[in-house]
């Protein structure tokens, strides 16, 4: 195994790059941070209209959230495999492809976080910023949004962890990434499936565990904080911060 | 009924019960007080086993409790018990909690279990929730069908814990009128209460607990009259004061 | 664009052959895979509550590694990987059926008996001690009070998790096609290089797995409703 990480560690990290495209597990890395940086905001909307005051505003809301988590990952791929490119009106790469079904997919993912950050705030916080005489754009991004995204820190740090492990199906499309890097080696190689494999599977555990133990850790830090502030009696709901394949 | 033999108990190395040596006639009623912390919950709960003691001897119906050999789930069919937080199965209704333990541990047919457990939930005054969930009563009525699931078993012994200490104020007389009537059956009962006037009403003798200790073992007349332990006099001073 | 939606070519004949069995392939992995990974996430939280200090390790560590690690990654190992560190014989029986079926089932099912196990032990924890001496203080004993009072109370609290990861098992069966398992997402991609009709080919599968889906999701909301009403 260790042989096999000395000759190949580069292509693992980096793909081909600099002779060619950005590839391994740096790429993959990028991915997913690209990924996660646009699917926010539009998580945030998504959320917001999960509550919004406007019926024909849940619906479209909660529609969009279903259907999302209705079809599997990789047809969402396939979708912007062959949609975007229509959309825009030019080809694109395999890394906008991922990138592009990431947020997708995502958006809807990380929105039902945040919900359930809005939602496990007390109902008074809304009352008194009311109250106030803020308005609603004013109490939801002054009073709401704030302390909602930070309940749904761990969450979304878990969230995180299942984009890093998404982007492996970029393999599919024969994407530059580290899954891809692996098989390219593999198919180099021919008789070392089980070291090379298990380089890429540790590689990820490495990676991903840390990011669940900070999420946890994080976790108790908010939980800390939650109780600290909320008023006897008050139920605290937990935020459920299900890890997902 | 019940002998408390030299009773000793610790949590790590904070003793919490000290040489407690006592006794519980048959039909009789104790009531236990004493300030929060003194180990009034720690010595009921060792009653059923469910607090293991360091050393001494609990008999209970003449079978040691903490015997190794002892068959402490045998014992509990015979020793009620009642929680200060009810502690009602959530997921069954009112007549199956009631009914559960005479079922699967006396063997008895669901219908006659069930005509058993109406006639006990009859007379705890609550008939007509023998179908609804727990969730849907208040705390007055979920401790009356937490003593009625204790009587279920026909036990010789009733243990209470603070059974009214969980309460809103308008609910505590419900409950007490339960048990006054209880009292009045010929079941031996040990109740933690600061009910100083069921105390006072239906207990044979009242047992003041302090540090782990019983300090006082009296009939209610001496123990409100003249109780003769200095403490005994400042709990029950501040009992009245607040 | 100048281009007209027909969805005839896909809706019939062979096509629809093919999409019919793609679409029973994925069921069939589906079911298989769900029922492996049930009893495989009950074994799991046994003896994780086994009091055994090893056995709880191993536990420990077979759900993070399969929590943390992409479940592609552990399809390609199975695939590639096990099928090496097995014995000769092993290998021969494995090439000689459609191994790869099997072999995607075993990682699915591998996989989500972790996701499974960790949904049954937060229902196992959240149900407090209280219950438990309720229920012996009654004269149970220990293995009768978790079947009547703690279990019960436990796989209602984690049956919202169960059903969200059956969701998530159902879906990711497509990553079969990655080994070539004929199931409903490789299909769809043959019926597309057949008929070049890539709009319609990948609008069928995907309104199929929404279907699906929506029977899970509604039936596990139902699920839900039932247990709400019954009392906690
Ligand atoms: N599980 C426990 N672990 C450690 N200490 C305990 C535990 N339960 C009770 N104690 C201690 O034992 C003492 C007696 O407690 P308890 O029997 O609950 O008193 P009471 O019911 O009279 O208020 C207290 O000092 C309490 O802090
Ligand atoms: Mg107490």
């Amino acid at each position: 195994m260790l042989d096999i990480l000395r000759e190949y560690w580069l292509l693992f990290l980096v793909g081909q790059y600099p002779n060619g495209p950005l590839g391994g597990l740096v790429a993959t890395l990028l991915v997913a941070i690209c990924g996660l940086g646009l699917a926010l905001p539009c998580a945030m909307a998504i959320a917001l209209g999960r509550i919004s005051p406007y019926m024909p505003v849940r619906i479209a809301a909660a529609f969009v959230v279903h259907t999302v988590r209705g079809t599997p990952f990789l047809m969402v791929i396939f979708w912007s495999y062959f949609g975007l490119p229509i959309l825009l009106g030019r080809p694109i790469n395999g890394f906008v492809t991922l990138v592009g079904a990431l947020v997708l997919y995502e958006s809807a993912y990380l929105a039902e976080a945040i919900r359930a950050g809005i939602e496990a705030l007390p109902r008074g916080q809304r009352e008194a910023a009311r109250a106030l005489g803020l308005n609603y754009w004013q109490t939801m991004g002054l009073v709401i949004l704030p302390q909602a995204l930070f309940n749904a820190l761990p969450s979304l740090l878990t969230q995180f962890v299942s984009l890093i492990k998404e982007t492996s199906l970029g393999y599919v499309i024969s994407v530059n990434e580290f899954t891809f890097a692996a098989a390219q080696v593999n198919n180099q190689l021919l008789t070392k499936p089980v070291q090379v494999f298990s380089i890429l599977a540790l590689t990820f555990f490495a990676v991903c565990f840390t990011l669940t133990q900070t999420a946890r850790r994080l976790e108790r830090i908010v939980a800390r904080r939650r109780n600290g502030m909320a008023k006897d009696g008050e139920p605290t709901a937990l935020l459920a911060t299900e890890p997902t394949p | 009924m019940i002998f408390f033999e030299s009773v000793d108990k610790f949590y790590g190395s904070h003793r919490c019960l000290t040489r407690i040596t006592a006794h519980v006639a048959k039909g009789e009623v104790v009531v236990i007080c004493g300030p929060s912390g003194s180990g009034k919950t720690t010595l009921i709960r060792t009653v059923n086993g469910l607090e293991p003691i360091r050393s001494g001897r609990i008999v209970v119906n003449g079978q040691d409790v903490h015997a190794p050999k002892a068959d402490i789930n045998r014992l509990r069919r015979e020793i009620g018990f009642v929680f200060q937080q009810f502690n009602l199965f959530p997921h069954m209704t009112v007549l199956d909690n009631v009914s559960l333990a005479p079922r699967k541990l006396r063997g008895l047919p669901r219908e006659q279990a069930e005509e058993e457990a109406r006639a006990l939930l009859a007379r705890v005054g609550l008939a007509e929730k023998a179908n609804v969930y727990p969730g849907q009563l208040s705390g007055g009525q979920s401790q009356r069908v937490a003593i009625a699931r204790a009587l279920a078993m026909s036990p010789p012994v009733i243990l209470f814990d603070e059974p009214t200490s969980a309460l809103d104020p308008e609910m505590v007389g419900e409950v007490l009128a339960v048990m006054r009537d209880l009292a009045g059956s010929g079941i031996t009962m040990v109740c933690v209460t600061h009910e100083m006037g069921f105390a006072r009403e239906v207990a044979d003798r009242v047992w003041f607990m302090d540090s782990g200790v019983i300090l006082e073992d009296a009939s209610p007349e001496e123990f409100f009259v003249a109780p003769r332990h200095p403490r005994a006099r400042r709990f029950l001073a501040d009992l009245r004061h607040a | 664009m100048g281009y007209t939606l027909d969805f005839g070519a896909i809706l019939s004949g062979e096509h629809l052959r093919w999409l019919i069995s793609g679409l029973r392939l994925t069921l069939e992995l589906t079911l298989s895979s769900w029922v492996l990974a049930l009893v495989l996430g009950v074994i799991l939280v046994l003896l994780r509550s086994s009091g055994i200090k090893p056995a709880e390790w191993f536990v420990t560590a077979y759900v993070e590694v399969h929590q943390n690690v992409p479940l592609l990654v552990q399809v390609l190992f199975w695939y590639f990987a096990v099928p090496e560190l097995l014995p000769e014989a092993g290998r021969i029986w494995l090439n000689e059926r459609n191994s790869e079926f099997l072999l995607v089932m075993l990682a699915l099912s591998f996989c989500f008996a972790a996701y499974m196990s960790e949904a049954l032990r937060s229902g196992m924890r959240a149900i407090p001690q209280t219950q438990h001496e309720a229920g012996r203080a009654l004269g149970f004993g220990y293995l009768r009070t978790m079947q009547y009072v703690v279990i019960p109370q436990a796989a209602r609290l984690a049956i919202p998790p169960l059903i969200n990861y059956s969701l998530l098992l159902f879906k990711n069966t497509s990553l079969a096609m990655a080994i070539g398992v004929h199931e409903l997402t490789t299909q769809t991609r043959q019926i597309e290089n057949d008929t070049f009709r890539t709009f319609e080919a990948f609008t069928v599968s995907t309104v199929l797995y929404l279907m699906i889906s929506f029977v899970i999701m509604a039936g596990g909301a139902l699920l839900e409703r039932r247990i709400k009403r019954e009392g906690r």
